[in-house]
């Protein structure tokens, strides 16, 4: 199989086979665009993913090479989030900057596979807790004013358990 | 020297974090992503947390579909109220499946605010009447897809509102609306003419007239399922035009042959056909089905009695894409039939289901025929009292996945008849 080179944003470079590369649609239109041969030794630089995070969408890549193309969005299929596979949360068990890394560099190589399953990893962190448990998860800061907190309480307490 | 090393500590640790803040480092449109995994109860939550939380939770592209059937309790009136007030023109799809408390005011109230709604799920909620179907027809010109599954209370009356103001219907489900007729289904069909799938399960008054209006004035239709309609005869089926895909006619027990024929002649994309308690149907007729049908896939003969091993030589001649087949009580098959089933086409490709259930004259040698079917999945063999654990052992160590449904009485039958079987092989139940 022949490889390419990919230039990570701090100048590393990763032989990587072809095929595997070609996961990501960016990838595969600049390879197309530029008619690159495949005896051709090309580096294409990625200038916005950095070498860690490279690695880890790499191994998922070749992780998921056999992997039959992923059916287009369905809008009238149920959005479900339980179905990552065990391989893939046990590849997504990392900090919160390196999954939204991911998620960044999944979107940006456009890689279908990657983005959702780190989107849903992160929507599985939303569900099921109240909203100070969601602020914790996150650190977020609760920038309501106490009239408007008791505003968007009363606006969404339809939906809790009576 | 110790103030400014804490201070750069600090703000170290502050912009650090910062850095890695889901607001600070995702963008709108895939934070937006993230949420749109969510249920109605996180996204309700999620709008609590903060003020970009909230504008995000809020945002429409979060309020497009909706399904409530996994919601924690059962849904009332007000959550409805509040579901149309936050969708409003956004809703596109609900399904309120199970729904029983919901009532024709909440659905007003729904039909009022949500005018862009395409897909409208109401299979159980039981309360409802005529109303809900006359506002929505009033308001939801865009509807598409109208499920009214088991909504006893439902009439013509719904029928001819939806007819009158929703000319865009392509899925119509009114199964078990015991009360609808030929007069409802004859509005219907004539005022939208997009229709591309009926299902009247268990509506005794639709009969002929409401058939063949479907036939004359919906030429998309490629569903049909009348299952259970025992008025209709060979004359409404024969009408049925070249789209029909997929038909249920089970339990439509007046058929004859004429039928086979004349969806033979007219139906040749049928891909699947139900024909369960058909019982005047015979080879014949099976044999100018599986001339012309040949993309057939998966059929239900369940108490087609009189057809005999003729019919499994035409169909496995015929119909090369034959993947679930079910012949329950066709008390008159026999190995031969299985046979040539297993030798066609068919057998080694696509064959998964197989329901020999109650064929008594079914013996070992069919099993051991079946064993060329590689990709047979599941096989139904109660009550076929020739077959033997053995055979049954020896089919399994061909197809080590298969499975078989299968009930070996007690050496000593019991005095009272056997287990009860279920009316209808539920993997072939497909429509």
């Amino acid at each position: 199989m022949p490889n390419i080179k990919l230039q990570s944003s701090d100048n590393e470079v990763f032989a990587v086979d072809i095929e595997i590369a070609k996961c990501s649609v960016t990838i595969k239109t600049m390879l197309e665009d530029l008619g690159v041969d495949d005896e051709e030794e090309e580096v294409v630089p990625l200038p916005n993913v950095n070498s860690a995070i490279l690695k880890k969408v790499i191994q998922w890549a070749t992780y998921h090479k056999d992997d039959p193309p992923l059916p287009e969005d369905d809008e009238n299929k149920e959005k479900r989030t339980d179905d990552i596979s065990s391989w893939d949360a046990d590849f997504l068990k990392v900090d919160q900057g390196t999954l939204f890394e991911l998620i960044l560099a999944a979107n940006y190589l456009d890689i279908k596979g990657l983005l959702d399953v780190t989107c849903k990893t992160v929507a599985n962190m939303i569900k099921g807790k109240t909203p100070d448990e969601i602020r914790k998860t996150f650190n977020i800061k609760n920038d309501f004013t106490a009239a408007e907190e008791d505003q968007v309480r009363k606006e969404n307490e339809w939906c809790e358990e009576k | 020297m110790t103030y400014s090393g804490r201070n750069k500590f600090e703000i170290g640790r502050f912009s650090g974090e910062d850095d890695n803040h889901i607001n600070k480092k995702l963008p709108k449109e895939l934070l937006l992503k993230i949420l749109s995994y969510l249920d109605v109860v996180s996204l309700c939550r999620c709008a609590q947390v903060s003020k970009l939380w909230n504008i995000l939770a809020l945002d429409g592209s979060n309020w497009q579909r909706i399904d409530l059937f996994e919601f924690q309790r059962d849904v009332e009136g007000p959550v409805i109220e509040n579901i149309s007030q936050r969708c409003g023109g956004f809703l596109r799809q609900l399904s309120l499946r199970g729904c029983e408390s919901i009532a024709d005011g909440s659905m007003k109230t729904l039909a009022q605010s949500c005018p862009n709604i395409e897909d409208l799920n109401l299979n159980k909620c039981k309360k409802i009447t005529d109303q809900t179907c006359q506002a929505l027809g009033r308001r939801c010109s865009k509807l598409q897809r109208i499920n009214l599954d088991s909504c006893p209370s439902i009439t013509d009356i719904s029928l001819k509102a939806l007819a009158d103001g929703c000319s865009l219907l392509t899925h119509v489900n009114v199964s078990w609306c015991q009360s609808i007729t030929e007069n409802g289904v004859e509005a219907l069909a004539r005022e939208c003419p997009k229709l591309r799938s009926f299902i009247c399960r268990g509506c005794k008054n639709v009969n002929d007239k409401a058939v063949s209006c479907l036939a004359t004035y919906c030429p998309n239709l490629e569903v049909l399922n009348v299952q259970g309609c025992d008025s209709l005869s060979d004359d409404s089926i024969s009408r049925l035009g070249p789209a029909m895909r997929r038909l249920c006619v089970s339990g439509c027990t007046r058929l004859t042959d004429a039928s086979l024929s004349a969806l033979a002649a007219r139906c040749p994309e049928l891909v699947t056909l139900e024909l369960a308690l058909c019982s005047q149907l015979t080879d014949a007729g099976f044999q100018a089905l599986a001339k012309s049908c040949r993309l057939l896939e998966r059929m239900d003969l369940e108490e087609c009695v009189l057809i005999t091993d003729s019919t499994l030589v035409h169909l496995a001649m015929g119909c090369p894409r034959l993947e679930k087949l079910t012949l329950s009580h066709c008390e008159l098959i026999t190995d031969y039939g299985i046979k040539q089933l297993s030798m066609s086409p068919c057998a080694a490709e696509h064959l998964t289901v197989l329901g020999l259930d109650n064929c008594p004259l079914v013996t070992d040698d069919a099993l051991e025929h079946l064993t060329s079917c590689h990709n047979l999945q599941l096989i139904e063999l109660y009550d076929c009292q020739l077959v033997t654990r053995n055979a049954i052992r020896k089919l399994r160590n061909h197809l080590p996945n298969i499975k078989v449904h299968a009930y070996f009485a007690p050496v000593t039958p019991p005095v009272a008849g056997g287990a009860a079987r279920p009316r209808y092989c539920r993997c072939c139940n497909i429509i």
